[in-house]
């Protein structure tokens, strides 16, 4: 089965599930998300009988526009693991989500079939984005994606905080855009392709102006930047964060960096293959590691609420990865002494879906029946709720890195390619950066297990079956890999 | 199928422990035979084991892949290590370790932490497993650890009494001391030869036989640390005797027959590093025949049964430890394998004992069970005429005199010192007898002392064949590869010796001990131990209370005062300069979004 199919079923399903909601009456809309989460899982297991390359009889035009290898693959499996979670916690999240869209009609579903569909259509699109080789198809899919998370950000319309955060999404991404489309057009000026195989080829040569290519890249850095959140153009990520719906937060924070990663890592890569300029985007890209790291960790230090801490933490992790990304070799060649940048990065990012995916999954529960997102809520949950607080402690631990989890043999090898690079400030900064992450992924952990209660008679928050087998599969996952990642090694 | 086997003998103590922590925790009787049914399926497997040649290859599963290859780099594996060497220590310790769990069926039959007791036993018997079975440091290393887990959590069985708990934290932090030189030797042996896997390891220092010869003894001192932690070597060997708060099966399972074995098994492992580094096999012969001496010195005064048998082990290990400084790695685990049994068998029969007496310790509250426990009293005096190493008839005179041996082709001084322990030790395993099974009844539980039931009796008549065989080729070739040679010149008088000493040794002690209802010696400095524990008690104090002072100033001036006052402040202003930047105010946002901009391709174009 060519890969294509995989992106071809998925908007299939968005589609079907239109048309359910408009002409089957459901009691719970609901059903649909758990309809949608469905179709995602089975869209995930078929990815795994895409054949390969090799078996693919792939002809012309359009195996240059669409990569089929185990990195697109990989990223695939990505976006789906993470709109399938997504789609639990929305369920989860209906109650806050009609307060804010129809709260004059208590009983009224209005607006939840589109909550719903919207995620599946922007996995589609996040899945073209890890096949994407093209500047012209990078563009589009990446649009794609974006035009949906609009939407998405801003669907709780009473509610000035998402609102103001649809807003600024909107317009600093139309900038971000426009940077983007200027330094495709830069590109294409110079080397006349849009191929990234074909740019690759113009660059080695090296018979471009060097002034030239770099405007290029520092302007598709800046549009790629904007996408992970690396420093400076992270200042739409703790609003932004803070004020979409929280199951959006969360895919903006996982699926949205996950796809932003592999197109900056199949665009970079003819850049630092190209012996004319590799150094200097090697330096820029260190440069900007360096500035993510320094932020994310410190600004995060001071957070009282839950989700914007999260949003910093976003932040710092994208200064891990990028992190790895600078330590690439000059010139692309891989030593046999060391793991490419590629699979360090590919891993780091499984391991951050995992376990940011399980803070996020707790903290919907605790918003949707407790009612808020500051630390505080969180005090004395290790009483009324040992599973939840159990489940953000082992979240927590990860995202700090703690041996033993995924969070941990992720930093591990990002900072054993940035010491075998001999980046020593980028791992000095790494390790402070590391070391502020105890501090303020612990905080939440010392109000769960060391704080009383605001309310002691509070009920003990329920969590729905699909949710409680979604963490506990997802704390397997975090132990699993912690102690074994090869299978997440591509 | 038979390529499995090696995993299946690792992973299925695993199973069994973790199924009665899931699973089967509530219902006592069921984990118990879960545990021990793991075990004795193991045991079997373990003499179907002794089958396997050498060629038997078990496929290696790579675990972290940390950069380089396999042949140079570091890539941790897990595999497994099937020689000669390995399937003979697992023979022991699947034996030992069967007939322990059946003892235990008797020995803990009312106790409230049984479940947790048998999840403990098999979690041990994995993390032995994996010693035993690994082939390389670092997943040695793994399980070394791991074993030092089960330990405290058997040790510290009986929680509720104070003196377990301390016992069992006692025992963690002194290992942990020794770990930490074994965790900096494995690091600095893999600098050395960039491997860490055991076979690579031994054909790289074939093949340079001149390198760094100065790193090489450290980095192999360091390597000893970690045995002379687990194994209890001069000067960590404080944790062992305490660790006999433990329940007696514990004590023979691990702290007699196998558990502390694993630092000499560890250095016949590596015996290829000993040889390569003539220093430090001088100061591993040394450590170990003073911890001989010294421990057997420390045993003639103790008052408690299973502390005598405690330093009586403690000075065994330093005979292993001393034969294996002497580059004979061979008489070390020769004298390893018939220890295990007969050691087992005197913790044994000193917990059927204890158990007849109402749990009763001291010996001198004891007397006279000879007739009343003739079971336990026979085996008993089968182990100790072994441990004696009584010419011809027992296993302990053949690994005895092989490592005296050793001792007399390589070192004088420290055959003397061996002969001298030889004489010590047949001095309190005599007194030990004497004391505790002749003579009348001293007390009331004494006195009415019944013999065990048959759970407990027959592993001890189990035990006491192989102390007896074990020593006679056709039984010790089978799990031995070469079979240490002691005919050669001198073996006249190293024989002359060992019988000499032993009869003097058991001589005086008959003459002092017989019939005697108290001690008649009364040496203090032996019977508190050279004062060792204060010593260290005094050192840790004023150590510990000079650091923390210092510690504390540091704390208050600069960690407070400097490091988070400092940033806290610097974070604060950063954090509010902050908080300026991100008002929420989107044409500032854009703005600084365009800033950002300019500065990126500032640095890109002009700064690089």
């Amino acid at each position: 089965m060519p890969a294509y199919y995989l992106e071809v079923i998925v908007v299939v399903l968005g589609l079907t599930l239109l048309l359910v909601e408009a002409f089957v009456p459901l009691g719970d809309r609901r059903s649909l998300a758990w309809l949608a989460a469905l179709g995602i899982g089975v869209v995930l297991c078929l990815s795994f009988l895409v054949s390969t390359p090799e078996q693919a009889e792939e002809t012309g035009r359009f195996s240059a526009l669409y990569a089929t290898d185990g990195l697109a693959l990989f990223y695939k499996r990505i976006a789906l693991l993470t709109t399938l979670l997504v789609l639990l916690m929305s369920a989860d999240y209906r109650k806050i989500l009609h307060q804010y869209t129809d709260p004059e009609r208590p009983q009224s579903q209005a607006g939840l079939g589109e909550f719903f569909t919207l995620p599946v259509f922007a996995c589609a699109g996040l899945m073209w984005m890890a096949s994407a080789t093209d500047l012209i198809s990078i563009f589009v899919s990446l649009e794609a994606v974006t035009m949906t998370f609009y939407v998405l950000v801003a669907f709780m319309r009473r509610n000035v905080g998402s609102l103001e955060a649809g807003v600024k999404y909107l317009i600093l991404g139309a900038l971000s855009t426009g940077f983007l489309v200027y330094g495709i057009t830069w590109l294409y000026g110079i080397t006349g392709q849009t191929e990234l195989s074909a740019i690759s080829e113009v660059l080695k040569e090296g018979a471009v102006s060097k002034t030239a290519a770099l405007f290029a890249f520092a302007l598709i850095l800046v549009a790629l930047g904007f996408k992970v959140g690396a420093v400076p153009f992270q200042f739409w990520i703790p609003d932004v964060y803070q004020g979409a719906p929280t199951p959006i937060t969360a895919f903006l924070s996982v699926g949205s960096k996950a796809a932003g990663f592999v197109v900056l890592l199949r665009v970079s890569e003819p850049f630092i293959a190209s012996e004319l300029i590799s150094s200097n985007v090697i330096t820029i890209l260190t440069v900007v590691a360096g500035a993510t790291l320094v932020y994310g960790n410190l600004a995060a230090i001071p957070q009282n609420n839950f989700k914007r801490l999260l949003a910093f933490s976003s932040i710092s992790h994208a200064g891990f990865l990028l992190m790895a990304l600078a330590s690439t070799p000059a010139g692309g060649a891989i030593s046999q002494f060391s793991i490419s940048p590629v699979s360090a990065i590919s891993f780091y990012l499984a391991a951050y879906l995992f376990m940011t995916l399980l803070a996020f999954l707790v903290m919907t529960l605790v918003r949707t029946q407790r009612g808020g997102e500051s630390i505080d809520s969180f005090r004395g949950l290790a009483k009324t709720s040992p599973f939840l607080a159990l489940t953000l402690l082992i979240a927590m631990m990860s995202l700090a890195g703690v041996p033993l989890t995924a969070g941990f043999i992720g930093k591990f090898y990002v900072f054993l390619l940035a010491v075998n690079q001999h980046h020593y400030w980028l791992v000095a900064l790494g390790v402070v950066g590391a070391a502020a992450g105890f501090y303020y992924y612990l905080k939440v952990v010392r109000a769960m297990y060391w704080e009383a209660p605001e309310d002691t008679s509070a009920p003990a928050i329920e969590v729905s079956m699909p949710t409680k087998i979604a963490l506990i599969l997802l704390i397997v996952a975090v132990f699993i890999f912690g102690l074994d990642p090869a299978p997440l090694m591509l | 199928m038979m390529e499995q086997l090696p995993w299946l003998i690792l992973l299925l103590p695993l199973v069994s422990a973790a199924t009665i922590l899931f699973v089967a925790r509530r219902v006592p009787n069921i984990s118990a035979l879960l545990s021990t049914g793991s075990a004795l399926v193991t045991f079997v497997m373990s003499i179907l084991f002794l089958g396997f040649g050498d060629d038997a290859v078990v496929p290696a599963y790579p675990w972290l892949w940390l950069g380089g290859t396999l042949e140079k780099g570091l890539v941790l594996e897990i595999g497994l290590q099937i020689d000669q060497l390995s399937r003979g220590m697992m023979f022991v310790v699947t034996t030992v370790g069967f007939l322990v769990h059946v003892f235990s069926l008797g020995y803990m039959r009312t106790d409230d932490g049984k479940a947790r007791y048998f999840a403990g036993l098999s979690l041990f018997m994995f993390s032995m497993t994996g010693i035993v079975l690994a082939n390389n440091f670092a997943m040695m290393f793994v399980f070394w650890e791991l074993v030092g887990l089960s330990s405290y959590l058997l040790i510290g069985h009986w929680f509720q009494k104070d003196s377990a708990a301390d016992a069992a934290k006692k025992a963690f932090i002194t290992n942990r001391v020794g770990d930490f030189g074994f965790l900096i030797g494995i690091l600095l042996v893999w600098a050395i030869s960039q491997t860490v896997n055991f076979d690579r390891m031994e054909t790289f220092f074939a093949g340079n036989p001149e390198v760094g010869s100065g790193l090489l003894a450290f980095a192999v001192i360091c390597v000893f640390c970690g045995a002379v932690g687990k194994s209890a070597q001069l000067p960590l060997h404080v944790w062992l005797p305490d660790a006999m708060e433990g329940p007696t099966p514990v004590s023979a399972l691990i702290h007699a027959a196998t558990m502390v074995a694993a630092g000499v098994y560890m250095l016949a492992r590596v015996a290829f590093l000993v040889e390569a580094s003539e220093l430090a096999a001088h100061v591993i012969a040394w450590v170990g025949g003073i911890t001989a001496l010294v421990a057997a010195l420390m045993a003639l005064q103790q008052d408690d049964i299973k502390r005598v048998l405690a330093y009586s082990t403690l000075s065994q290990l330093g005979y292993m430890v001393m034969a294996v400084g002497l580059l004979a790695a061979e008489a070390a685990m020769f004298h390893l394998f018939t220890h295990a049994f007969f050691k087992a068998l005197l913790f044994l029969g000193s917990g059927s004992v204890i158990y007849a007496c109402h749990h009763e310790q001291d010996i001198w509250k004891m007397g006279g069970l000879r007739k009343k426990m003739p079971l336990t009293f026979i085996t008993f005096s089968i182990a100790t005429l072994s441990l004696m190493a009584l010419p011809w008839v027992t296993a302990g005179f053949y690994s005895k005199e092989a490592i005296l041996a050793a001792a007399w082709h390589e070192s004088a001084p420290l055959f003397v010192i061996a002969g001298f322990t030889a004489m010590l030790t047949a001095f309190y395993m005599t007194r030990l007898v004497l004391v505790t099974f002749f003579g009348k009844a001293r007390t009331e539980h004494a006195a009415h002392a019944k013999e065990s039931p048959p759970v407990m009796t027959l592993p001890l008549i189990l035990l006491a064949i192989p102390s007896v065989i074990a020593g006679l080729p056709f039984f010790y070739e089978r799990v031995q590869a070469t079979a240490p040679e002691h005919h050669g010149e001198g073996s006249m008088l190293v024989l002359a010796a060992s019988v000499i000493t032993l009869i003097a040794g058991a001589g005086i002690s008959f003459w002092l001990y017989k019939g005697a209802s108290e001690d008649p010696l009364r040496i203090k400095l032996l019977a508190r131990k050279f004062y060792i524990d204060e010593i260290y008690q005094g050192i840790i104090r004023v150590f510990q209370d000079g650091v923390a002072t210092l510690l504390s100033i540091f704390d208050r001036y600069i960690i407070d005062g400097l490091i988070a006052q400092l940033p806290a402040y610097a974070t604060a202003s950063i954090g509010s300069i902050l908080r300026r930047l991100q008002v929420g105010n989107l044409q500032g946002y854009a703005f600084l979004f365009a800033l950002g901009v300019i500065l990126l391709i500032w640095i890109t174009l002009f700064n690089t």
